[in-house]
C-alpha cells in the first residue's frame, strides 16, 4: 500500500509553522536556551523551550484551559498538520481518521508537581485535578475531544524512535479501508526533573553550542515542543519503507542495529537526517553512516532544535520531508560539511532515529 | 461510524489463534494457579505492603509477591530491575515454556505507568538529597519500554516493541492491536499483553479521586463505593493461523473481534449513556461478524466504582441483555494496563474449564441495571465466545472477543 505525508505541523522552540521553522533552519537560526531552575535542588540547566508567543494563535478549548504544555504543543502541531492537510486535499471526516501520539516522558511536569505535593505533605493533600492530567494519553484524549475522533486512538510510549514506531502503527491502522487518514503527533516538555535525569546518566551538555558527531560525544541539551504529521493515501511526500528495527542492550550495540537499519534503508540517491544528539548516537549513527552511505550528505536538526525526545522522530520526519519538497537543507550540524560532494539533498530521504533507551528504527521518504 | 475493522475485502482476513500465554497476577504465579485461584472463588486483594498507605482512604490492593517471580537472567542484572520487569519476564517464561518455538516479530504492550516506583524513589532521594548514588539506574529502568525490553532480552528476542499507553484500556488495546496486525496479513506471529506494578503515585491518585474504595471492591452492587488497584503481566502469542497449523503449535483459543473507541465526554468519567463502551462492544461483534446472541460470557471492566459500572452495565445490557457477566477485578483489583491482558486470559481459562469465574462481594442488584452478574460463586456453563472489556481514563475503550477454537 502506498502511503503519503498529506499534511504537518511543527512546534519548536524556533516556532510554529513548518514553513517558517524551516526558514529559520535554512537561515541557520539557532534555538537559543532557557535556564531552568528547581527549589529541590541548587542546581541549573539549560534547555530549548517553546515560548509563549509560539501558542498565542492556539484555538481556546475547554479542555486546554488546565492541561500541561504537552498536551498544548501537540493539540497546535495536530490542528496545524490537519489544516495543512486540507488546505491541499479535501476536508478529512473525522469518523474516518485516526489520532496516534507518540510521547517519551510525558507530563512530566504535572507528575512531578503531583508528587511534590505527596511527598511535601502526605497522600492527603495529592490533587485530583492534576493526577487526570499526569498519564501518558491525556494530550491524545484532549487532542481527539478537540477534533471530536471517535474511533480508534493509541498513545505509544518509546524513547526517541517511538515517532518512527508511531508511524509504523498509522500504517497499520490504515491497512483497514474504513479509514481515510490517521493522525500521527508526537509532543514532549522539558523540564528541570529531566535535565537531572538526562545529566546523572551522563548524556547532558552544560551549554550550547550542541556538536553533533564528535568523538568523543559532547553531550546534548534537551528540547520540547511537538511534531505532526496526516498519514494518507494521497500527499506530497512518500512513505517509501519504514524499518521498525530493533533494540539494543548496550550502548556499544547500537551501532550494529543502526548499521542494518541503514542497509536496509540504503539508496545512493537519498540524503539522511540523523538522530544524532551530542551523545553515544553519534557514534552509531556516523559508524554506520560510514560503512554504508559515506557519500550521503547527512543533516543533524538536533543540532539546533535539541533533543526532544518522544518529539525527535516526528521533526525528522518533517525535516526529510521538507527536505525533499524544497530541495534544500541547513548548512549547519551536518556530518562531513567540508566534503560537499552533493549538495542537493536527491528525491529520498532517509530518517535515522536511535533512541536514548534502547530503541531504534528508519524511515525512507520518497518524492 | 466507520467501522474500523473494515478491510475493504482487499485480502481475506487471516485467522488469529493464541499458542501460548502466560500471567502473573494476584490470582499465582502460572495459568494453572490463577484457574485453580477461579474456581475458589478467592478475595486476593490485601492490605497495601509496598509503601505506607495509611493516609490513604484506601488501604488495600491485589498484590503478587516479590517471591515467585522468575528473572531468567544473572542475579547481578536481576537486583537492578524493576518489579514490572520481573513480572513480565516471569510471564514470558510460562509462554515460552508452553511454545518455545513462538518467534514473534513484533511485541505489542500495555502499560500506564512503567517503572513508576523507580521515579518515585529518584524524586523523593532528590527531596531527602539522599540515596542519589542509585539514581543512574533508577532512571535507567523507569522507561515503560524497559520491562519489555528486558524480557526480551532474557529470552534473546530483538523485535520492534510498541508499548501502547491508553491508560486502563491499554492491555486490551495492545491485543486488539496485535490481533489487527496478524489479521491484516502483515505478521505472522506477534507477542502481545500487558503489565503494571503497583506504585504509590498511581495509588494515591486514585485515591485522590475517590475512585478507590476504603471497603470491599463490589463491581455491578447497588452499594459499590469503588475500585482496589491490582498489578501484574498477563502475555499471549498469538498467530496466524495457517502458519501455527502449518508448525503443529497447540491452539490455546482464538481471537476474531476487536473494537475501539473514543468516549470525548471527559477525562476521567465515561458518558452516563454508556454510548462509547457500545460502540467498542459493537464493533467487536461486526469485526467478527457475530451477534450478541452469540456472546456466552462477558468479563466485564467492571472497575466498581459508580460511574464506569452504571455506563458499561447499560451498555451491556441494551447490547446484550441476560449474557452472564463478571468482573474479576472483585478478586484481584485493577491492574490498569495489565487488566486487559490479565482479564483476556482470563477469559481463556474460562472457555477452556467452561467456567464463569465470579464476581465476588456481590451483595445486592443494582436496580437500574438488569443484568446477570456471576455473583459470588463461579459456575460450570457452556461458553463458546467471551468478551472481554477494558475502558479508561481520556475515553479509551476497547474489547476483544475470544472464541474456543475449532478447526
Amino acid at each position: 500500500m502506498s502511503l503519503r505525508i498529506a499534511g504537518m505541523g511543527w512546534v519548536t522552540p524556533l516556532g510554529r509553522n513548518v514553513g517558517s521553522v524551516w526558514e529559520r533552519l535554512i537561515h541557520n537560526e539557532q534555538a537559543t536556551v532557557e535556564t531552568i531552575s528547581d527549589p529541590v535542588s541548587p542546581k541549573t540547566y539549560n534547555a530549548f523551550r517553546v515560548s509563549n508567543e509560539t501558542l498565542k494563535d492556539l484555538p481556546p478549548h475547554p479542555r486546554l484551559r488546565r492541561a500541561s504544555a504537552i498536551s498544548r504543543f501537540a493539540a497546535a502541531a495536530g490542528l496545524d498538520a490537519l489544516a495543512d492537510a486540507e488546505s491541499k486535499s479535501r476536508k478529512i471526516d473525522m469518523e474516518r481518521l485516526a489520532l496516534v501520539f507518540a510521547v517519551s516522558n510525558g507530563g512530566v511536569v504535572y507528575t512531578k508537581r503531583f508528587y511534590h505535593g505527596v511527598v511535601e505533605s502526605g497522600a492527603q493533600s495529592a490533587s485530583p485535578l492534576l493526577f487526570p492530567e499526569t498519564v501518558f494519553n491525556a494530550p491524545a484524549s484532549h487532542l481527539a475531544a478537540i477534533l471530536g475522533i471517535a474511533g480508534a486512538s493509541y498513545t505509544l510510549v518509546g524513547d526517541g524512535a517511538v515517532g518512527l514506531l508511531a508511524i509504523q502503527m498509522a500504517t497499520d491502522l490504515l491497512e483497514s479501508n474504513a479509514l481515510d487518514a490517521c493522525l500521527v503527533v508526537a509532543a514532549e516538555e522539558a523540564d528541570w526533573l529531566l535535565c537531572d535525569a538526562y545529566h546523572k546518566w551522563r548524556l547532558l551538555k552544560k551549554e550550547p553550542p550542541v556538536e553533533l558527531f564528535c568523538d568523543p560525544p559532547r553531550g546534548m541539551i534537551l528540547s520540547e515542543g511537538a511534531g505532526a504529521i496526516v498519514v494518507a493515501r494521497e500527499g506530497t511526500v512518500q512513505i517509501d519503507q519504514i524499518d521498525a528495527g530493533g533494540n539494543f542492550w548496550q550502548r556499544d550495540q547500537a551501532g550494529a542495529i543502526v548499521r542494518q537499519i541503514l542497509h536496509n534503508l540504503a539508496d545512493k540517491n537519498a540524503c539522511i537526517v540523523a538522530s544524532a544528539n551530542g551523545t553515544f548516537i553519534d557514534l552509531a549513527e556516523r559508524s554506520a553512516i560510514e560503512k554504508e552511505m559515506s557519500e550521503a550528505i547527512v543533516y543533524g536538526v538536533k543540532g539546533t532544535l535539541g533533543e526532544s525526545v518522544g518529539a525527535s522522530a516526528l521533526w525528522q520526519a518533517i525535516v526529510g520531508s521538507q527536505a525533499l519538497l524544497t530541495q534544500s537543507l541547513p548548512q549547519q550540524s551536518r556530518l562531513h560539511a567540508s566534503v560537499g560532494s552533493k549538495d542537493l539533498p536527491g528525491n529520498m530521504a532517509i530518517v535515522l532515529s536511535c533512541g536514548l533507551n534502547q530503541q531504534a528504527a528508519g524511515l525512507r521518504l520518497r518524492i | 461510524m466507520a467501522r474500523f475493522n473494515d478491510l475493504g475485502g482487499k485480502t481475506p482476513a487471516a485467522r488469529v489463534v493464541v499458542v501460548a500465554a502466560g500471567m502473573v497476577s494476584p490470582l499465582g504465579f502460572s495459568l494453572k494457579e490463577a484457574l485453580a485461584t477461579l474456581k475458589t472463588n478467592k478475595d486476593c486483594v490485601s492490605p497495601v505492603t509496598a509503601f505506607d498507605a495509611t493516609k490513604c482512604r484506601c488501604k488495600t490492593a491485589g498484590q503478587v509477591p516479590d517471591g515467585g517471580l522468575d528473572t531468567r537472567l544473572n542475579s547481578r542484572k536481576s537486583r537492578r530491575l524493576h518489579r514490572a520487569s520481573k513480572m513480565i519476564v516471569s510471564a514470558l517464561a510460562e509462554l515460552r515454556d508452553q511454545d518455545s518455538a513462538f518467534q514473534p516479530e513484533l511485541t505489542v504492550i500495555g502499560t500506564t505507568s512503567g517503572g513508576m516506583s523507580f521515579g518515585q524513589d529518584y524524586y523523593r532521594a532528590l527531596h531527602q538529597h539522599h540515596g542519589l548514588r542509585r539514581s543512574p539506574r533508577w532512571i535507567a529502568n523507569y522507561p515503560p519500554q524497559k520491562p519489555v525490553l528486558d524480557a526480551q532480552e532474557a529470552f534473546g528476542i530483538s523485535v520492534p516493541c510498541q508499548i501502547i499507553a491508553n491508560a486502563c484500556a491499554s492491555g486490551t488495546n495492545a491485543i486488539g492491536h496485535a490481533f489487527e496486525c496478524v489479521r491484516s496479513g502483515n505478521y505472522q506471529r506477534v507477542l502481545t499483553g500487558g503489565y503494571d506494578a503497583i506504585s504509590e503515585l498511581v495509588f494515591v491518585g486514585f485515591d485522590s479521586l475517590q475512585a478507590s474504595t476504603p471497603e470491599k471492591c463490589r463491581p455491578f452492587d447497588r452499594d459499590r463505593t469503588g475500585m482496589v488497584l491490582g498489578e501484574g503481566a498477563a502475555l499471549l502469542a498469538l498467530e496466524n493461523f495457517e502458519s501455527a497449523r502449518a508448525r503443529g503449535a497447540e491452539i490455546l483459543a482464538e481471537i476474531v473481534g476487536y473494537g475501539i473507541s473514543t468516549d470525548n465526554h471527559h477525562l476521567t468519567q465515561p458518558d452516563p449513556s454508556g454510548s462509547g463502551p457500545r460502540r467498542a462492544m459493537e464493533q467487536a461483534l461486526q469485526s467478527a461478524k457475530l451477534t450478541p446472541n452469540d456472546v456466552d460470557y462477558i468479563n466485564a471492566h467492571g472497575t466498581a466504582t459508580v460511574f464506569n459500572d452504571a455506563a458499561e452495565g447499560k451498555a451491556i445490557q441494551e447490547l446484550f441483555g441476560k449474557v452472564p457477566a463478571s468482573s474479576t477485578k472483585s478478586m484481584i483489583g485493577h491492574s490498569l494496563g495489565a487488566a486487559g491482558a490479565i482479564e483476556a486470559v482470563v477469559c481463556l481459562l474460562a472457555i477452556q474449564a467452561q467456567l464463569l469465574p465470579a464476581n465476588i462481594n456481590f451483595r445486592s442488584s443494582d436496580a437500574d441495571l438488569d443484568l446477570d452478574i456471576v455473583a459470588n460463586e463461579s459456575r460450570q456453563a457452556q461458553i463458546d465466545i467471551a468478551l472481554s472489556n477494558s475502558f479508561g481514563f481520556g475515553g479509551t475503550n476497547a474489547s476483544i472477543l475470544i472464541k474456543r477454537f475449532t478447526s
